[in-house]
């Protein structure tokens, strides 16, 4: 076959996504939020995810496909996120690839969408990725993962303790008043401010960590030491607790990611995830990388969150490998462990 | 006659339908209020097997609980879309075949509540609505909707929005403080 054409499906989490890619050519990448609808809760309400994506998921196939300029039936297979994620948001996005699946007649590829986070820097560039370290940070997942086959092959090294990176970060912004997404806000936040002004602890960095869970993640004790130092500083600079709160969370992602690469040999690292867009991570992690001689990767900040691309990305990747399409129906699968790459 | 596939997921079962005109060419159901996405892709594609092609989709939107409602939906949707034919959405509660004309007919809607509607002469003239058990009078339960009075329903309604009938449960920030 030639570049196989592929429609992949993202609807884990507040992102009702759909991209479109020939081989490793990005055609269309449309998203559908419901982050507004949430914001008032603080958080991602499950039912109400749910309900924007049936409501939007018809339409931004449409529009993904007039953005292409193709037509549904030039299409080769469907991928779509079958975990880990929201149960109910999930299986809207299954249900939706079946029936797209079985009307056209073609494969289905149901896939992980931590493995999708990694594949999408296939898009975006040219150099081989394999075999790569990747950190995957995220408001719902931060892994260090050593991947040898994005198709099949991928080997957790470690993961969070305790909140994921992006939690962390919306946490922080609302004990700050910045807002939910939090993320983004920090970000903007933090450009005011000195990332040295306070030293937040690092977690997971004592020498004894390193002996037992050199690339285990920890960040609820970082909240907490915020929290209190906001309580016991009343004329603290919120501009400095954002950027100095953002530096512990950079470094200590970082610090372990460098350490993953040194340790296993190899010089490559991919960043991806929603928290790969943040300013701060990206702009040490170039700094870093570059020093320690290791060839950095990171998506462009419209494909570091949650998107279809991705999940159309690695559905192409699959095709091309020759690896088998899903067999039969199959259920989604909200704790999908990262090292089943597809179902 | 026009080919329609029914398919209803509104209930703990996943119903599936084949039809031409009235007559059933495939009927099946799959027992499991966790089990819709799996079960509704396996028996369209079992009606599909040496049968004639669709010509729309007739799917019932609720009410019902909301997972599995949706995925019948968003299956029916996709499903009409990539094989270019209309879809029709019907109120599961009317596709409900009690035998009588004047009747108020029920499914379980989880909660210690139920989903329910009342008929006179065979037409709706109350609900779909959600309530406790004891604030409706005679009720029947336990019965499922069924694919012919899907089709049948189809020349007459077409619901385009899930009845949910509930707002998601969540508590602003605000509030909650």
């Amino acid at each position: 076959m030639s570049e196989p054409l592929v429609l992949g499906i993202e609807t884990s989490c507040d992102e009702t996504a759909i991209g479109i890619v020939r081989g490793r050519t990005l055609l269309a990448n449309e998203i559908a939020s419901s982050v507004e609808e949430h914001a008032r809760f603080g958080g991602v309400v499950p039912e109400i995810a749910s309900r924007a994506h049936l409501e939007a998921i018809l339409p931004s196939i449409e529009r993904a496909v007039k953005d292409a300029k193709i037509s549904l039936k030039d299409l080769d297979a469907i991928a779509v996120t079958a975990g880990p994620g929201l149960v109910g948001a999930l299986l809207v996005g299954t249900a939706s690839a079946s029936g797209l699946a079985q009307g056209l007649g073609i494969p289905l590829y149901g896939v992980n969408h931590l493995a999708a986070h990694v594949s999408v820097d296939y898009l975006t560039h040219d150099l081989p990725t394999d075999p790569t370290i990747a950190l995957l940070v995220s408001g719902g997942h931060s892994s260090l993962l050593k991947v040898d086959d994005i198709t099949g092959s991928i080997t957790k090294l470690g993961a969070t303790m305790d909140d994921a990176a992006g939690e962390a970060f919306d946490k922080i912004a609302r004990i700050l008043d910045l807002g939910f997404p939090g993320g983004p806000a920090i970000d903007r936040e933090a450009r005011n401010g000195s990332p040295t002004a306070i030293d937040f602890p690092r977690g997971l960095t004592m020498k004894s960590d390193w002996e037992t869970r050199p690339y285990d993640f920890s960040f609820s004790g970082l909240k907490t030491a915020v929290a209190r130092y906001i309580e016991q500083t009343p004329t603290n600079v919120r501009a400095d607790v954002a950027a100095s709160f953002q530096e512990a969370v950079v470094d200590v992602l970082l610090l372990k990611a460098l350490a993953a690469c040194k340790s296993t040999g190899i010089d490559s690292l991919v960043i991806a995830g929603g928290v790969a867009a943040n300013s701060r991570l990206r702009e040490v992690a170039t700094e870093r990388c570059a020093k320690a001689g290791i060839q950095l990767r990171i998506p462009s900040p419209a494909l570091c969150t949650d998107n279809g691309a991705m999940v159309a990305a690695l559905g192409s990747l699959m095709v091309s490998a020759g690896r088998p399409a899903t067999q039969g129906a199959f259920d989604a699968d909200s704790s999908l462990q990262v090292e089943r790459v597809s179902l | 006659m026009t080919i329609s596939l029914a398919i209803d997921t509104s209930t703990s079962r996943t119903i599936v339908g084949l039809l031409d005109g009235e007559k059933v060419l495939f009927e099946s159901f799959a027992i499991g209020a966790t089990d819709h996405g799996r079960a509704v892709s396996d028996l369209v594609s079992q009606a599909l097997l040496n049968n004639p092609a669709p010509e729309r989709v007739v799917v019932g939107m609720g009410p019902g609980p909301f997972t599995g409602l949706r995925v019948g939906i968003a299956f029916a949707r996709t499903f009409a879309l990539a094989c270019e034919i209309p879809v029709i959405g019907i109120c599961s509660l009317d596709a409900i075949d009690t035998g009588k004309s004047d009747y108020t007919v029920a499914i379980d809607a989880r909660r210690k509540e139920i989903y329910w509607a009342r008929y006179v002469g065979g037409e709706r003239v109350e609900g779909p609505s959600v309530n406790k058990p004891d604030e409706i009078k005679d009720f029947i339960i336990d019965l499922y909707p069924n694919v012919s009075s899907l089709v049948k329903l189809a020349d007459v309604q077409n619901e385009s929005e899930p009845f949910y009938l509930r707002r998601p449960d969540a508590v602003p920030t605000a509030e909650r403080k």
